[in-house]
């Protein structure tokens, strides 16, 4: 493709990738910021576009764009510095905090909590956690990218971590 | 409001509340994840953004990306011809002024120079008289200065420091065995 016929690419879609942009990223400056990226993203995987299909890939890579921003935000605002669970990716599993107060519940608990979990949570995490999976047998099994799996088995942690904790709290205020 | 059904794919509720901007933080991680591999969700998705549901960006979106683009193709295309460019200008301006066959004469001088025997030369120091059709010793000088020297990062080698530097070396055998000498008549002005 020519940068002329590209030009005319841009002009026609550029309403569309940021309005994915802006949905996905509230900030205007930000979605503008991942609008341009997806165009440029687009530019050196031109010959990658399925001939009709420009506008689902082209949406597609917009979504990828805010997908990263989104998912970097989340993480440093749930890991803030000082944070124990700063160190978690990466770790051993032993010096995993979410993984820890996961492994002190009982087997029935875990599966009552794992299956009471929402999508797109409850999935990665009972072939994972339940059953033992690897995260490429998981995202083969549910048809997800293996990081998207990793990163949902990530929060899902965190999550199940965070309710667990709650109701421990809850239970000392009765008991108290 | 339930954003993804049982089957893993995103709801009705979901995709209008997306579009609605009513989605936390986590809500549109977990959109955007889905929307980034579900092809039937992503057709859902761009089927439901029709010309009136679009936003407008504040700035223009075109002009940034096709400025950054033709920004790249300069960098790439016409950097290296400008490279090239410079360097074939340089190349004819060294010929056509003499530099280049000056650079060829000095070269092969030079190389004449070092292929001259050393059983030819006559080593300075030497307590025996030159032999006969021996030529005259002339240490090759090193014209470069200290600073020079530094620069190029490495020891200077001239023809006489090459000559000095070999395992016989009278100079640094005497330096040797006179700083040797004078530790050995301390140690015994110590002793006594």
């Amino acid at each position: 493709m020519t940068t002329l016929e590209f030009n005319a690419l841009v002009r026609q879609y550029q309403g569309l990738v940021y309005t994915v942009c802006h949905q996905l990223v509230p900030d205007e400056g930000d979605a503008q910021d991942l609008a341009q990226e997806t165009f440029l993203a687009a530019w050196r995987a031109i010959d990658r576009c399925p001939p009709g299909y420009e506008k689902q890939w082209l949406a597609r890579i917009a979504s990828n764009k805010a997908k990263d921003y989104l998912r970097s935000a989340w993480v440093r605002r749930v890991n803030t510095p000082g944070d124990a669970v700063l160190a978690l990716e990466g770790a051993p599993p032993g010096a995993d905090p979410e993984q820890q107060v996961l492994d002190a519940m009982s087997e029935e608990t875990l599966t009552e909590k794992i299956l009471g979990m929402r999508e797109p949570y409850r999935t990665p995490c009972r072939l994972m956690l339940l059953e033992g999976h690897t995260a490429a047998e998981a995202a083969a099994l549910c048809g997800r990218p293996q990081k998207t799996v990793e990163a949902q088995i990530y929060r899902a942690k965190k999550m199940l971590a965070e309710q667990i904790r709650q109701e421990r709290r809850s239970e000392d205020g009765i008991v108290s | 409001m339930e954003l993804f059904r049982e089957d893993g794919c995103m709801t009705d509720d979901g995709f209008r509340a997306m579009m609605d901007g009513q989605l936390d933080e986590l809500g549109r991680l977990e959109a955007a994840e889905h929307l980034s591999y579900c092809d039937q969700c992503m057709d859902r998705y761009t089927a439901l953004l029709t010309a009136d549901a679009l936003e407008t960006p504040p700035r223009g979106v075109q002009g940034a990306v096709m400025g950054t683009i033709w920004a790249r193709l300069m960098q790439n295309t016409y950097g290296r011809a400008a490279v090239a460019g410079v360097a074939a200008v340089l190349a004819l301006t060294m010929w056509r002024s003499g530099a280049l066959q000056q650079i060829i004469q000095v070269g092969a001088g030079q190389e004449t120079g070092l292929r001259t025997e050393q059983s030819q030369l006559w080593e300075p120091g030497q307590n025996d008289p030159a032999p006969e059709n021996t030529l005259p010793y002339q240490p090759i000088e090193d014209d470069r200065t200290e600073t020079e020297q530094e620069q190029l990062g490495k020891p200077v080698e001239t023809k006489q420091d090459r000559r000095y530097a070999g395992e016989g070396s009278s100079l640094l055998q005497k330096l040797f065995t006179d700083v040797t000498d004078k530790i050995a008549g301390n140690a015994q002005n110590t002793e006594k």
